[in-house]
Order: structure tokens, then C-alpha cells, then sequence
């Protein structure tokens, strides 16, 4: 154990029996429940490549605030090179190249990853939210909501999110970037709510809710004092899962041209190379983004399954057992 | 020669966090067509012995010390190989809960063919059959019901089959892990009766584990006493009931409710079970135990003879 | 401990019928009789045993008293008022008087809650007292049971307690409220002997000390002996026998009760048990039971009478009552 915890041992917790101690020993069992899952996750190499990549790709989009601030020509959107008119390779003033329009190359990857990681998170956030919400309640009060809410859901992942969205935005001319994100949320929630849904139905089953029953509590109450902290851990990691899902498909939108132009996502970089006639001519200008685009659902990928080990019942029954 | 002979052996299992110990020591031997109860409470290490007997430990388990003499042969310096051919045709498991080890989409009648025929790979399907009618005809179920599924059975069924399934390779040694946990009061009787029947016939010696001192001393000849990872006393059943010796028997037997006899009587043990990662090197029982002394904790144990069948792990219980 | 006052819980004719449904290709529904017209009273201050086998329906019936459940048929009255058909809303004002113990400790404990959390809930739900005042009344509960000093405890989560702690913790958490009846199932079932005969002790003191009417739902007839002033045996749903604990289990009446008394392990008792042998060794084959619920498999059963008609329950001595036609 790490030197800073020593301190927190629990046989002085029970010589001292002061009221500011046990609050620590309250707060101590969370950072005991967070350091066993992270010396598990540690373990695991799939995590540990994870972190490192999300860890390059979150330095990438906190550094992307910086060229602007170097120099106005190096904004992603509207600096534009005056020496430079047309798309250019790597060289010294830009690292990267330019783009057609003699835009530097590496600041765009870098707004690139800031919104990957905007749209990653919040879609992925908001579509958990709607999910593990609607799975508890459909879940729990079973009967016609369950079968009303289901077969919604069933409709929903039925549908595919790429083709509604281009016909959205050909019918409502060019999307705003968080429209898009409302989108993708509103389309991801099913898959999260069936799991989440059978998850409730399980802990229903079990006497700790007959006994919150017992002692009076309404079904509210029972929903997100009980059934909530039980189901939250599986919310997150499906959470992870959604933020692939989430980033592919804004690429996928970018790339189609249906994104917000407004916005420079990796996705619509790909556009750009592919709309100018540039995809085999341009290499640095093509690579970086696909790769971009591919590692970083590799890395949310790898921390799912990191997480997953972590999340394992399995490992929760050895402790009981010892 | 006994059939079974076990010194010393000790078991550990390595966790998360740290190293458990959960077998220390233990010695005790099955003569021919006799059995012996292992009783005590949940994580004593009982069913560790049957599955280290067997070499049946999962991974994080292993054995650490001690021989395992069966037939003459230690099984502690056999490969897997050997065990294979030793298991189920010489000495076979019942294990817990093990009704629901029957496989629910194929007939029973079946299973126990392929457990027949998966150890004796040389005999006919049809003497293989002709086996199981017998065993089915031995442990009481009607040859009607043979071609059933197991949910077709009732539980007391489903465990007889299990028990006729143990005995399809003619095994000389049998070892029950509460074979009748999940059964009714009426079909546990019924199917301890039947044991001790089957026992007297077949010749067969039988290690019965429970928590539940009553039955094991209703089926067992021999009882050995479990606590925390040690024998603490080990004699014939008559010994061990009427005269314990052991501070743990003592309570165990006094936390029993009883149906004659006087009531308002029972006396709970105080205290929790040590840790089995970091236990006293002495006697794990120290912290509850009436009787302790400040040694006892430290001391290393030997064996107390009370009568040449009759042995307690205990300094000060031997004497008076 | 029968006394003049009006019992604190009557059961009368109470049926729990739960159907099964069958495939979506076939008319009819499986039923199942969990309880067929179960009638009983409890009085207040005493232990009264309800002493099944599995499937007996033992189980249901205390649900049906706690509310978890309702039954199809029959009244549930407490303390004179009923209480079978309310609404959910109505039934916040009994919580307070009548609360559960559950079987398995492991489960019954949400794991996510500090023990303080699971024991100061029934409070915050109803509105007990302020912060200071729950965490004192939390403190007396633990100690209450035996978990002293409360501070050790309040703050673990349940995966640091064994199984008999936890069962102590959820004995505090139904007795916090102060209930007038409590209804323990199985309690002790999932035990060690050890910690059982612990709750049994702890079951026995609350009974002193505060006079709470416990109902103890159990498969074991010799835990009922120990703790019981009464009991009644079920079988398949049905009463078979009642009445002073001694009596049930020292001069059996009905023939089920003796089969139950037959098959307990015998070694060890003080005594000479007799051996009462009502059991058939081969059940009897019947296509339709109407009668008898354990007409199958007793040896005493008259084919007639036994096979057709329900035997009522028959007064066989002062409070002691037998379902059968031929005691």
C-alpha cells in the first residue's frame, strides 16, 4: 500500500473513536474500493495501453489550444498560411503540412481530438443517461410500461442511426455539431437499456428490495437509493462502449458531408482530403486522421475491457470468501 | 492396513490477499468398510480435504505438506494420468449440491452410461445398462423411471441417482460433501438410511462431510471434529458424542437444539472464527475457548490419546 | 402464553394461488395452492413456530403478513384492524408495527450501504427523529443485538461481516422501528450451528425484553422446540397440526408431524425417542388429490374418507389441534 494511505489504518480508527476519524473511515472505504480497482485494472496491459493512448490523445486536445495562440495563421478553421495558397507536406513552419486551403495540418488534428472528445463523452454520457433511466424504470415497474418501453426501444435500435441522420440533415439543411450529438444519444440508448433493464430485473429478485419494501419505501425511493448504486458501475462501462460507437459515427457523418462545418473534427478532415481530389496524393494530409480516428476507439475499447475485469462479480466473491 | 491413511497433510489456497491456510496438519485414517464424518462449520476446510483427496483442487489451491496413502500408494506423487484411472473407479465424490450437477437435456439413464463407460472404455453399452438397472434396483429407484430427464425427478430422486452415479465404477471408497443439504427432513432420512444400507452391503468405505453433527453421527462410525483448518478431536462416534473432549465439540454440541432434554439450554460460541490467512501458529480455537491459556496460542499442538480410538488436539483436555 | 385479549395477528382461511402461465399456444394456466385456507392467531408477547418442509407454503404466508404479497382469498386482520387488501399508500402506517427478517443473509443486506445506511433507513423513511437522533437509536439497535461496540460496525459495508453479523445487522434494521410483530423466515437456515443458536438466544431476549410478538418460520422442528411457545406444522399448504410447542412435539397427533419427529438424526438425544412410523415406503398412486394433502403417503389413511374429503382441524386437548379424521 501506497505510503500515504498508512496512515488511514483501521485498528487506529478503532482506538480513536472521535467523530472527525469516522467520518475518514467513511470516506476511507471509498479509496479503498478505488485503489482495489485500480491495482486490478493496473494488471491488465489492454488497460494500460489504453490509458497511455487516451492519456496522448488528451494532451493532444488540451494542446490545441495553443497554435492559435502562437500565431493567428495556425487556427484550425480560419488561419490561413499567406505563403502558402494550395496543400503542402510536412516542413518546418508546419509540422504536418497544410491542407487545400493552406491551413496547418496539426492544429486541426489537435481541435480534432478536442471535439472527438466532446462528442465521444457527451453523447456517450447523455445516451448512458436515457439508457440506465429508462432500463431501471422499465425494469422495475414491469407490466405494460416494460412492454411499452421494450418494444420503443426495439424500434429505435432497429432503425439505422447513419441513415435517419442523413435524412435529417437533408431535410433540415446542415446540422449544428450538438445536434448531432443529440442525435447519436437519442438513437444509442436502447442497447444500453436492455442491459441495464436486466440488471434490475435481477437485483428485483433479491431480499434486500423486499426488505426496503418491508421497512416502507416507495418505489422512488427503492429505484435510486437501491437499485441505482447496484447498476451504476455497469452504466460506465457501457459508457466506454458508447463513446466508440458515438466518435465513428461523427467521423462517419464529417466524412459524408453532413457534419457542422463550423466544426473541425478528424472526420471532417477526411472530407476535405477526399472532396479535393487529394486522397492519394496527400498522405500526411490522409493518415494522421484515419489513425487518429481508429487508435482512439482502440483505447476507449481497451479501457472497456479493463473495466470489465474490474466490474467482474467474480472478483467480488473471492472477497467474500477470504 | 487402513484403507486411507492421511499424515500431516496441509492445504493452502493463494489469494488476493494473501495466503490461506486452510488445511494445517490433519491425519486420520478410513479402515475397510467403515466411515468417517468430517464435521464443522463453513470454511474449516472439510471440503478441501475431499477435493485435495481427490486432486480436485482448483488452481489457487495446493497441498503443502503431508502424504496421502490409499491403497498403499501415496496419491500425492501421482501424475494426472494415474488419478484419472484412480478416480471414480477406486474412489469417487459426491459433491455438494451436486443434484444440479445432472445434465438437464440428457436422459439419466445416459449420464451414468457415459460416467460407466468414460472409466472403463473396453465394455459393452449394454452391460453398461445392465449396471445401471442394478445400481438404480440398489439405491431405490423404480426401473421405470430410467429413461427420464433429471427435472422428471423429484430432489430425494435426483440424489439417489447422483449417489447411484458415484457408485457405477464399483469404488472402494467413497467421499459424501452434504450429500443432503437441499433434501427435506423426510427424504434426508430416507437417504441416510439408505447409505448405511448400501455401506453394510457393498462393503464400502464412506468420508461424510456435514455441518450438521446429528446426521454425520446418524451415518458415521468414526467423526472427526473440524475447526479453522485443524482436527480437533477425532474417536468413534459413541466416544465423541458422549464424552468430548475438545472445548469446540463441546460448545458445537451445546449450540444444538434438541428434541428431548431440557430447553432454554443452548449456548452460543462468542467470538468470530480466526483469520485463516495469518492464524495463531497454536491452537486456532484460542480466542473462544473457555479454557485458554496464554500459551496455547503459540504452542505447537500435539495429539492427546484419551483411549487407544479416542484423540484430542488440545493440551489441557487429555487429562481428567 | 394463550391469553383472553384479541390476538395480535389472525389469519382466517387465507388461500395464495399463484398461476403459472403457460405457453402462448396453451389455454390453460398452471395453478399452483401455495396456502389453502390457512386459518391462525398469534397473541401478543409470544413465539409462535410455523414449523414446513420446503414448498409448504411457510414462506408465502409470512409475506402475505408483511404486505410483500396478497392473498387470493381470506382476511388478514392486525390487531383487529384488516390489513388484506390495502392500498400500498395505507400500508405505510402498519410498516411501523410489523417488519421481517429474511433468509439469506448474504442477500438481504444491500451491499452498496454502509450498515448505518441499512439501519437508519426504516427511520429516514418514516421520519424518525433528526441525525443525531437516528445515529443513537442506530447505536442502541447494534447493541441491541449483540454488536458491540457500535462504533466498530456502523461504518463497515456487509462484505466485512460474517454471515451471522450480517443476520444480527438485519435484525436491528426490522427492530428499529419497534414493531409489535416480527416475522423471522428462516432465519437461521443459512447459519453455522454456532451463530445460529446465537440468533435464537438474540430472538429470545427481544421476546423479554420488549414483548414483541415473533412469528418463526422454519423446516426445523427442534429450533421451534427451543424458542416456541406454540407451534403449528403445514404441509403442501395446509395446517396439519397446532398447539403448545411441548405438546406438538412430545404427543404428536397427526400422522405427518410423527413422520416429521421419525426422521430427525436421533443420536445424541437424551432419552429414548419413540418411533411413530405413519410413513408409507411407496406413495400411492392418485390422479386427482382432493382430500388430504398428505394422503399419499400415509400409512393410516382409510381410502374413502381420507382420499375425498379435507379433514377439518379436530380439538385432540386443551389447544391442541390435529387435521385428521382418525385421532
Amino acid at each position: 500500500m501506497p505510503t500515504w494511505t498508512r496512515g488511514f489504518d483501521i485498528n487506529i480508527m478503532r482506538k480513536k473513536r472521535d467523530r472527525r476519524h469516522i467520518r475518514l473511515q467513511e470516506r476511507f472505504h471509498w479509496i479503498a474500493l478505488l485503489q482495489e480497482g485500480w491495482s486490478i485494472y493496473r494488471r491488465n496491459l489492454l488497460g494500460r495501453i489504453g490509458m497511455v493512448l487516451l492519456a496522448l490523445f488528451g494532451i493532444m486536445a488540451l494542446c490545441s489550444f495553443i497554435p492559435p495562440m502562437i500565431d493567428p495563421m495556425y487556427h484550425p478553421m480560419t488561419g490561413v498560411d499567406p505563403d502558402i495558397p494550395s496543400t503542402t507536406g510536412p516542413c518546418v513552419k508546419h509540422w504536418l503540412g497544410t491542407d487545400y486551403m493552406g491551413r496547418d495540418l496539426l492544429s486541426q488534428l489537435l481541435a480534432g481530438a478536442r471535439v472527438a472528445f466532446m462528442v465521444g463523452v457527451s453523447a456517450a454520457f447523455m445516451s448512458i443517461f436515457l439508457g440506465t433511466a429508462i432500463g431501471m424504470i422499465a425494469g422495475y415497474m414491469g407490466k405494460i410500461l416494460d412492454t411499452l418501453l421494450m418494444r420503443l426501444a426495439d424500434v429505435i435500435m432497429v432503425m439505422p442511426t447513419l441513415l435517419v441522420v442523413l435524412i435529417l440533415s437533408s431535410l433540415f439543411g446542415q446540422l449544428n455539431i450538438w445536434t448531432i450529438v443529440l442525435i447519436i444519444a437519442l438513437f444509442r440508448w436502447p442497447g444500453v437499456s436492455r442491459v441495464i433493464r436486466a440488471q434490475t430485473l435481477s437485483l428485483k429478485q433479491r431480499p434486500f428490495i423486499d426488505a426496503a419494501r418491508v421497512a416502507g419505501a416507495s418505489h422512488l425511493r427503492i429505484i435510486f437509493r437501491h437499485i441505482m448504486p447496484n447498476v451504476l458501475p455497469l452504466s460506465f462501462l457501457y459508457m466506454t462502449f458508447r463513446v466508440t460507437s458515438a466518435i465513428i459515427i461523427e467521423a462517419a457523418l464529417a466524412f459524408l458531408g453532413f457534419g457542422d462545418p463550423g466544426t473541425v473534427s478528424w472526420g471532417m478532415m477526411l472530407q476535405w482530403v477526399w472532396k479535393t481530389g487529394n486522397m492519394f496524393k496527400a498522405l500526411y494530409w490522409l493518415l494522421p486522421p484515419g489513425i487518429c480516428i481508429s487508435l482512439i476507439t482502440l483505447s476507449f475499447y481497451m479501457l472497456g475491457r479493463a473495466m470489465d475485469e474490474v466490474l467482474d462479480p467474480r472478483l467480488r466473491e473471492e472477497e467474500q470468501a477470504g | 492396513m487402513a484403507l486411507l491413511e492421511v499424515e500431516n497433510l496441509s492445504v493452502g489456497y493463494g489469494t488476493r490477499r494473501g495466503y490461506l491456510r486452510a488445511v494445517e496438519q490433519v491425519s486420520f485414517s478410513v479402515e475397510e468398510g467403515r466411515s468417517l464424518g468430517f464435521v464443522g462449520e463453513s470454511g474449516c476446510g472439510k471440503t478441501t480435504i475431499g477435493m485435495a483427496l481427490l486432486g480436485l483442487l482448483p488452481s489457487n489451491g495446493r497441498v503443502v505438506g503431508g502424504r496421502i496413502i490409499f491403497e498403499g500408494e501415496d496419491l500425492l506423487k501421482k501424475g494426472e494420468e494415474e488419478m484419472r484411472k484412480i478416480r471414480w473407479n477406486k474412489i469417487s465424490m459426491i459433491f455438494q449440491a451436486a443434484m444440479n450437477a445432472l445434465n438437464p437435456v440428457q436422459r439419466v439413464q445416459d449420464q451414468i452410461v457415459e460416467a460407466i463407460l468414460t472409466h472403463n472404455p473396453d465394455m459393452q453399452k449394454e452391460k453398461a445398462l445392465e449396471r445401471v438397472a442394478h445400481l438404480f434396483h440398489l439405491v431405490g429407484i423404480p426401473e421405470q423411471r430410467m429413461k427420464d430427464y433429471p427435472h422428471q425427478y423429484s430432489g430425494g430422486m435426483k440424489q439417489r441417482a447422483i449417489i447411484a452415479m458415484a457408485l457405477s465404477c464399483n469404488p472402494r471408497l467413497v467421499i459424501a460433501d452434504e450429500p443432503t443439504t437441499a433434501l427435506d427432513v423426510i427424504v434426508q432420512h430416507q437417504i441416510l438410511e439408505e447409505t448405511k444400507h448400501l455401506q453394510r452391503e457393498l462393503n464400502l468405505s464412506i468420508i461424510f462431510i456435514s455441518h450438521d453433527i446429528s446426521i454425520a453421527a446418524d451415518v458415521c462410525d468414526e467423526m472427526g471434529i473440524m475447526y479453522a483448518g485443524q482436527l480437533v478431536e477425532c474417536g468413534s462416534t459413541q466416544e465423541v458424542f458422549s464424552s468430548p473432549r475438545h472445548p469446540y465439540t463441546r460448545a458445537l454440541l451445546a449450540s444444538y437444539p434438541t428434541l428431548t432434554g431440557g430447553r432454554r439450554d443452548l449456548a452460543p460460541i462468542p467470538g468470530e472464527t480466526c483469520n485463516l490467512i495469518s492464524p495463531p501458529s497454536g491452537c486456532r480455537f484460542c480466542d473462544r475457548c473457555p479454557g485458554a491459556m496464554g500459551t496455547c496460542m503459540s504452542e505447537t499442538l500435539t495429539w492427546m490419546e484419551i483411549t487407544p480410538t479416542h484423540r484430542v488436539l488440545c493440551f489441557h483436555c487429555g487429562k481428567g | 402464553m394463550k391469553n383472553t385479549d384479541p390476538p395480535i395477528l389472525k389469519l382466517e382461511n387465507v388461500s395464495k394461488i399463484f398461476g403459472i402461465k403457460g405457453s402462448l399456444f396453451s389455454r390453460t394456466r398452471k395453478k399452483v395452492t401455495a396456502l389453502n385456507r390457512i386459518s391462525l392467531s398469534l397473541y401478543h408477547g409470544e413465539i409462535f413456530g410455523l414449523v414446513g418442509e420446503s414448498g409448504s407454503g411457510k414462506t408465502t404466508a409470512g409475506r402475505l403478513i408483511v404486505g410483500l404479497d396478497r392473498p387470493e382469498e381470506g382476511s388478514i386482520f392486525l390487531d383487529g384492524l384488516e390489513i388484506t387488501d390495502l392500498k400500498s399508500r395505507e400500508w405505510r402506517n402498519h410498516r411501523r408495527r410489523v417488519q421481517m427478517i429474511f433468509q439469506d443473509p448474504y442477500q438481504s443486506l444491500n451491499p452498496q450501504l454502509s450498515i448505518f445506511e441499512s439501519i437508519s433507513e426504516p427511520l429516514i423513511i418514516h421520519k424518525v427523529g433528526d441525525g443525531e437522533e437516528r445515529r443513537t437509536r442506530v447505536k442502541e439497535a447494534l447493541k441491541m443485538v449483540g454488536l458491540s461496540p457500535p462504533e466498530d460496525f456502523m461504518y463497515r459495508y456487509p462484505h466485512q461481516l460474517s454471515g451471522g453479523q450480517r443476520q444480527r445487522v438485519a435484525i436491528s434494521r426490522a427492530m428499529v422501528l419497534e414493531p409489535e410483530l416480527l416475522i423471522a423466515d428462516e432465519p437461521t437456515s443459512m447459519l453455522d450451528a454456532s451463530y445460529s443458536a446465537q440468533i435464537f438466544n438474540i430472538l429470545l431476549e427481544l421476546r423479554n425484553t420488549f414483548s414483541v410478538t415473533i412469528l418463526f418460520v422454519t423446516h426445523s422442528l427442534a429450533a421451534a422446540r427451543y424458542l416456541c411457545d406454540r407451534i403449528a406444522v403445514i404441509y403442501r399448504g395446509s395446517l396439519m397440526e397446532s398447539g403448545p410447542a411441548d405438546q406438538v412435539i412430545g404427543n404428536p397427533k397427526h400422522p405427518y408431524t410423527q413422520a416429521l419427529i421419525d426422521a430427525l438424526p436421533k443420536f445424541g438425544q437424551s432419552g429414548k425417542v419413540k418411533r411413530y412410523e405413519t410413513l408409507l415406503k411407496v406413495e400411492r398412486k392418485v390422479s386427482e388429490p382432493v382430500g388430504c394433502s398428505f394422503f399419499i403417503r400415509c400409512n393410516k389413511a382409510h381410502e374413502g374418507r381420507c382420499r375425498l374429503e379435507i379433514p377439518p382441524l379436530k380439538a385432540t386437548g386443551p389447544d391442541h389441534f390435529a387435521a385428521c379424521f382418525y385421532v
